[in-house]
């Protein structure tokens, strides 16, 4: 630092007495800015070479890529995690932008609420750090070392308390633009492009905003700007885009010393993250000198801008300099991959301004057109056009210069702007109007004209010598855009899209991890390009082609295991005993290549992960019986190993004789039922743990049964489905050897209170024979002339329906219990009582109501003409119990097909009758009951013709008038 | 001039205009008075880093770059459309960029359905038709030609009120410049002189009763202002429009910021509660604009100086919200209800303050209105 004290000692001078011309004395206002000249001055000073950054910037691009073609420096140390190196040397097979990412599931010594930790790095095209890294791993000799904090220090540095390590890791990602300066016109959800990350912290390199809210909006205000990105790129980027490489080192290293300086003092935790940061840096470039011997002239250190400026201690390499101690990684198992990335990902992560990324990436693609500087890029990159490697000799390495003042100079003079670029403007308003056209707006060659001149006169009245992008956006949208129409791209958009629009990376074959790739050579014989981003169909007909039923299973596994909408059937289903012949499946693999990629840390092939994923969901702490039956179900459809769903399923059995609550009965019955089916209909004999299952439920259930009739929390249906698992399963229960006494004791235990409970214990001891139908309707008649009761009717009946599911022929009674009630309540209480019957039923049984239609619809007659002479079937019951205590079983059906069929061919019933030791002979044919009334009609319109003949003769008049 | 109930802006604002005109050394497009600028800082107001000697206050509250977009378009070949829901403050910035930009903000025509052609290009005084004949004499040019001749900006309110036909009048005035009369023999044409503009205001609420041709959308350039939601922003717009309409009906009254606090806050909800709202009987009728919320004020502060103890109370401020949003007799009082009852009454039990004599005003202004 002492190496060229004297060289901004003019400038200092100048500064301070500028602070004492405003602040009336030398203050902090003086503090400040000596300071910002001392930290250039201490920077530029240091033996080894610091080459400051601002991410995303291409005139960082620009000059890194000119002073790495004139310095020819054989060791970088770049500012980015150091356990991130080996993925460098993948980016070769990937297309840009791609993130860097750094990933732990199994988390030791971090709070486990902080599972998963996902860390990104995204790297673009156009980015100082891209030049390095190309540079570095093009050039035979060269080392590239990582010095920046591991991902695992990125998590350790956070406070423990913290609930959300994603908000709180790095300013990066806490500090977003001011959303009130950029007008929203995107509106809604953001676009799938821009939630390429996910969820992961956003690491960058050289991140230089103002750290408080006051500063950047007053840079905003007298800038007059709209946003960040704005102002840097007009005040920064322009004016360095060409400036030396003195110049340009100097002036980064003034932002960020400005910014570091101009902090709220709230900052506190962030300041010591990033002074630890930079101790951590420097302790381990000097280890890397030490052990590699390297000179350190021949090395460059690329670090952000606000890193540059750095006040630690541990600054430097000059002998003597005190090291930091790096404290060990935790436990922590990290997995590293690439995934894809796109540059409103990237906005988006970082908080800058929709379209800046694009912008950016359009003025680096400019500057390189122009030529002047030949950029390094990697050999074998994706649609990589051969024109980086230059195959002139490197020029010789020029040497160091020493420093000279360039600030002075820069900070007087205005900002040098570029010559109006009037052809490139041009192209713009020629290539937006036919855009907007074919967007469906009304724009024509008149419009070109209006959005030229008005963007000249916009960067006019916003004092700017050129039209940048912003201005041309903003004169677009005012002379084309007149109708906003839901659905169309807005005009700003269209500019994006324009200025080279967003663009979205991929990480190629050979970088991806062995599950993805795996996944990939297993679904070749589909023949698709799953590598595109379109969303391609695979049509599988499985019995032409039975080559291609592997596909179809791993197919069903990613289903199962990616998040929805990535692998989607269209046709076909697997389900327990179904398999299709045919299936179509969309697939969006190649789109959402980060789903895949995370997949792959969680294992080596798509069914081991299934595996995992199982067996830790039976064996989490809140696993319930359900759960365990699902991941068996799962087992069974999509892994064939026997073992394993014996386990899960043995599993299963364990969590159902732990539970204490019977909140997932109706869950767990509907899943053993199907299981129960799967296996009757596969395997000669049920396996030993279905078994288990049943009979342990059996017990089970049977225990639970007293209190969850009279708990409150627990809900009928819970109660309904346990009977349901005791009624269905009770002939596999009892001839496994349970005992059918405990179910009754169980009944006769319970005394429910609730309304329905009430009505399902009265099916249940219906079922059981401890209740005999005709009782059971005196029940209900008694409940109907009770008008205390009356209004909590609904809830019987609530309660009779669910207990369908548990007793099915119950469903008759049901109905007429219904159908009585319709009948014999006054209207005034049944009109109101209605609409609650409905809801009841609603929310109470709404997948048994159906079964209670389907049997309405066999007991009432389905014609109006027929409903007049209906009787209901319990009505013309009435004298059944007579003929019951007779002793005569058959009194309830003594017409119909069936009996004119026996009567026509008694053979066969003497025969029965004779072998069952019954002699009771064939009874007389009795007429049918309904004759009499019948006749009495009959009678009655004899005797009083008048109205029938009157109607006669009226319809005889119609008819004759017609 | 202060004989005037509302003096138009370039009069209000003549010696501030004065004295921008003197200090700018900036290009002029055509005749304009000022350059574009100082226009905008004319309408944005001045900061220090401008470096002037006095303060110019800001007059339109707003995105700056709907200012410069705006200023832009008159400077260039195709008229001004602000468009926007109502009370967004169109027709107040078309004002100060007329008044900016050549010092006469009067030259107004107001589309209504009974608009003819006649008030876009001229008609003829008929006694002195009679007495004289035809004659440049007894032509009564409209506005928008004396703008044409005079070479400044002319004013066309509410421009989708007016029907199809009336609007197309426009389409040769933007495009070719000049009105000709057929009915003369001689000095039959009038050609606009440079400086001729037009700034229009339409309302976004109208959209579709006589929605623009394309012929004529071609020729406007459309800036839309959006309602106000920025709530630092719009308390600083209603405190300086109620200033400015306390001085004029020369009243000594303070709004305490409380006050203006509350009515902010119940705005925003209402809005919030419109925007979820899901057919347009679940939403108030009125747009619920800046414009609206001053006219509340105004009505309140009107009321306590006339009929109360000239002191703003809250109860009168919730009876003149009522008063002012009920418009639609079961509906929007029902929503009303809704509000007062599911927001006001929690608010006023939490939050305290002025909130509880709030909630009974309201109840009151409901009751007497239901």
């Amino acid at each position: 630092m002492s190496g060229s004290a004297g060289t901004f000692a003019p400038l200092r001078a100048q500064l301070e007495a500028a602070a004492t011309a405003f602040a009336g004395g030398p203050d902090a206002l003086a503090d400040i800015l000596t300071g910002i000249v001392d930290d250039v001055d201490r920077a530029l000073g240091e033996e080894l070479e610091i080459f400051p950054v601002c991410h995303h910037s291409p005139a960082s691009a620009l000059a890194m890529a000119r002073r790495l073609r004139e310095k020819q420096p054989t060791v970088i140390y770049l500012e980015l995690c150091e356990d991130l190196r080996p993925l460098l040397e993948e980016l070769r097979n990937c297309r840009l932008p791609v993130a860097l990412q750094a990933f732990a599931s199994d988390l030791d010594g971090f709070p486990p609420a902080w599972a998963p930790l996902n860390i990104v790095a995204p790297i673009s095209e156009a980015s100082a750090e891209y030049q390095a890294i190309a540079y570095a791993l093009e050039t035979p000799g060269v080392e590239l070392v990582l010095v920046d904090r591991s991902a695992d220090h990125v998590f350790q540095w956070l406070p423990a308390e913290s609930s959300d390590p994603a908000a709180d890791a790095g300013p990066e990602s806490s500090d977003t633009e001011d959303d009130d300066a950029v007008p929203d016109d995107t509106g809604g959800q953001p676009p799938e492009e821009s939630a390429l990350h996910g969820e992961a912290v956003g690491i960058g390199i050289g991140d230089l905003r103002p750290r408080f809210a006051e500063l950047r909006s007053h840079l905003l205000h007298h800038g007059k700007v709209r946003h960040w990105s704005e102002w840097w790129d007009q005040y920064v980027e322009q004016p360095l885009a060409d400036a030396d490489y003195d110049t340009y080192r100097q002036v980064m290293v003034l932002i960020g010393s400005l910014f570091r300086r101009l902090r709220p003092p709230a900052d506190a935790h962030d300041d010591d993250r990033d002074a630890d940061r930079e101790r951590y840096m420097w302790t381990r470039m000097r280890q890397h000198m030490a052990t590699s011997g390297v000179d350190r002239s021949r090395c460059l250190y690329v670090c952000g801008a606000f890193h540059a400026a750095s006040p630690v201690a541990e600054f430097g390499t000059a002998p003597g300099t005190p090291d930091w101690e790096i404290s060990p990684p935790t436990g922590t198992r990290w997995l590293y991959g690439l995934i894809p990335s796109s540059q409103s990902a990237i906005e988006r992560q970082f908080g800058l301004a929709p379209g800046s990324v694009s912008i950016a990436q359009a003025g680096w693609a400019k500057a390189v057109g122009r030529g002047g500087v030949t950029p390094y890029r990697l050999s074998g990159q994706q649609e990589g056009r051969k024109r980086g490697r230059s195959k002139k000799q490197a020029p010789v390495p020029a040497a160091p210069a020493p420093v000279t003042d360039r600030l002075s100079g820069f900070l007087s003079r205005p900002p040098v702007l570029d010559e109006v670029d009037e052809a490139e403007l041009l192209g713009w308003c020629v290539d937006i109007v036919r855009l907007a056209r074919r967007n469906g707006y009304l724009a024509s060659t008149a419009d070109a004209i209006a959005v030229f001149e008005t963007s000249i006169l916009l960067a006019g009245i916003r004092n700017r010598a050129r039209p940048t992008p912003y201005d041309f956006a903003d004169a677009a949208v005012t002379c084309i855009e007149k109708d906003v129409v839901p659905g169309r791209r807005d005009v700003r958009r269209l500019c994006e899209i324009l200025l080279g629009g967003d663009r979205i990376g991929q990480v190629g074959y050979d970088a991806l991890p062995p599950l993805a790739r795996d996944v990939f050579d297993r679904l070749a014989p589909l023949g698709l390009a799953l590598e595109t981003r379109t969303i391609q169909r695979a049509l599988l007909d499985l019995t032409a082609r039975p080559e291609l039923v592997p596909c179809s299973d791993l197919l069903w596994v990613l289903h199962r295991l990616l998040p929805d909408g990535i692998v989607r059937p269209i046709m076909g289903e697997r389900r327990l005993g179904e398999r299709s012949i045919q299936e179509s499946w969309d697939l969006g693999l190649g789109r959402h290549q980060r789903a895949v990629i995370e997949l792959g840390y969680e294992g080596i092939t798509v069914e081991q992960v299934l595996e995992k994923r199982l067996r830790r969901s039976v064996w989490a702490p809140d696993a319930t019986a359900a759960i365990a039956l699902a991941a068996v179900e799962d087992a069974i459809l999509f892994l064939p190993s026997r073992r394993f769903v014996d386990e899960l399923g043995t599993r299963a059995v364990e969590l159902l004789a732990a539970e204490r609550t019977v909140d997932d009965a109706p869950e767990v019955l509907r899943r053993i039922r199907r299981l129960l089916a799967h296996y009757r209909n596969t395997e000669p004999e049920l396996p030993a743990w279905c078994e288990a299952f049943v009979t342990t439920g059996y017990a089970h259930y049977c225990t639970l049964l007293p209190t969850a009739f009279v708990e409150e929390e627990t809900g009928v249906r819970q109660v309904a489905a346990m009977l349901g698992f005791l009624f269905s399963m009770e002939s596999l229960a009892l001839s496994l050897g349970c005992d059918r006494a405990q179910l009754e004791l169980a009944v006769r235990q319970s005394h429910p209170e609730a309304p329905a409970k009430v009505a399902l214990l009265w099916a249940a001891q219906s079922h059981l024979g401890l209740l005999p139908l005709a009782q059971l309707r005196t029940r209900c008649a008694e409940l109907l002339t009770n008008p205390l009761v009356v209004p909590a009717f609904p809830h019987y009946l609530s309660g009779f329906v669910q207990a369908l599911e548990a007793v099915p022929s119950l469903a008759p009674f049901v109905v007429e219990v219904i159908s009585e009630a319709f009948a014999r309540l006054p209207d005034p209480v049944l009109l109101p009582w209605l609409p609650k019957l409905i809801t009841t039923l609603r929310e109470g049984a709404p997948d048994l109501v159906p079964l209670l239609v389907r049997e309405a619809g066999r007991t009432f007659p389905a014609g109006l003409a027929a409903l007049d002479a209906w009787v209901p079937p319990w009505s013309a019951d009435a004298p059944a119990p007579v003929a019951a205590v007779s002793g005569d079983g058959v009194a309830a059906a003594s017409t119909g097909p069936v009996v004119g069929l026996l009567r026509a061919h008694p053979g066969a019933c003497d025969a029965v009758a004779e072998l069952l030791g019954c002699d009771a002979g064939w009874r007389p044919d009795e007429p049918p009951a309904d004759e009499s009334r019948a006749s009495e009609a009959a009678l009655l319109l004899t005797a009083q013709p008048t109205t029938a003949s009157a109607v006669a003769d009226l319809l005889a008049g119609a008819a004759g008038a017609r | 001039m202060t004989d005037m109930l509302r003096a138009p802006a370039e009069v209000k604002y003549a010696e501030e205009l004065d004295w921008l005109e003197s200090v700018d050394d900036g290009p002029k497009p055509f005749s304009w008075r000022l350059s574009p600028r100082m226009v905008r800082l004319f309408v944005l107001g001045s900061e220090r880093a401008d470096g002037l000697d006095r303060e110019i206050s800001q007059k339109w509250f707003g995105d700056r770059s709907f200012v410069e977009r705006s200023i832009v378009t008159l400077a260039s070949d195709r008229g001004l459309l602000l468009i926007g829901d109502p009370g967004t403050g169109k027709s107040w910035l078309a004002e100060l960029l007329a008044a900016a930009i050549c010092r006469n903000s009067t030259l107004v025509v107001q589309g209504t359905a009974g608009t003819t052609e006649d008030h876009i290009k001229y008609s003829w005084n008929v006694s002195m038709v009679i007495a004289r004949g035809q004659s440049r004499e007894s032509m009564i040019p409209s506005p928008i030609m004396t703008a044409m001749e005079q070479g400044v900006v002319g004013r066309f309110e509410e421009l989708t009120r007016s029907t199809s036909d009336v609007q197309d009048a426009l389409i040769s005035i933007l495009s070719e410049k000049y009105v000709s009369i057929p009915e003369l023999d001689d000095d039959n044409i009038v050609f606009a002189q440079p400086g001729f503009s037009i700034i229009a205001t339409a309302n976004s609420r109208d959209r579709g009763v006589n929605d623009l041709s394309s012929a004529l959308k071609r020729r406007f350039n459309f800036v839309r202002i959006p309602v106000v939601t920025n709530k630092r922003s719009e308390a600083e717009i209603v405190r300086f429009r109620t200033s400015e309409l306390l001085r004029r009906h020369r009243i000594e009254l303070d709004v305490p910021p409380t006050l203006l606090d509350i009515l902010l806050q119940s705005f925003a909800d209402l809005r919030a509660a419109a925007a979820a709202a899901g057919s347009d009987d679940e939403k108030l009728e009125s747009a619920l604009s800046t414009a609206e919320q001053i006219g509340v004020l105004e009505d309140a502060i009107l009321h306590s100086h006339f009929f109360g103890d000239r002191t703003l109370r809250a109860g009168t401020l919730a009876g003149s919200l009522v008063g002012s949003l009920a418009r639609r007799a079961p509906e929007d009082l029902a929503i009303l209800n809704k509000y007062w009852h599911g927001v006001v009454e929690p608010r006023s039990k939490s939050d305290g303050g002025s909130w509880p004599e709030f909630l009974e005003g309201g109840r009151e202004a409901i009751a007497t209105l239901s």
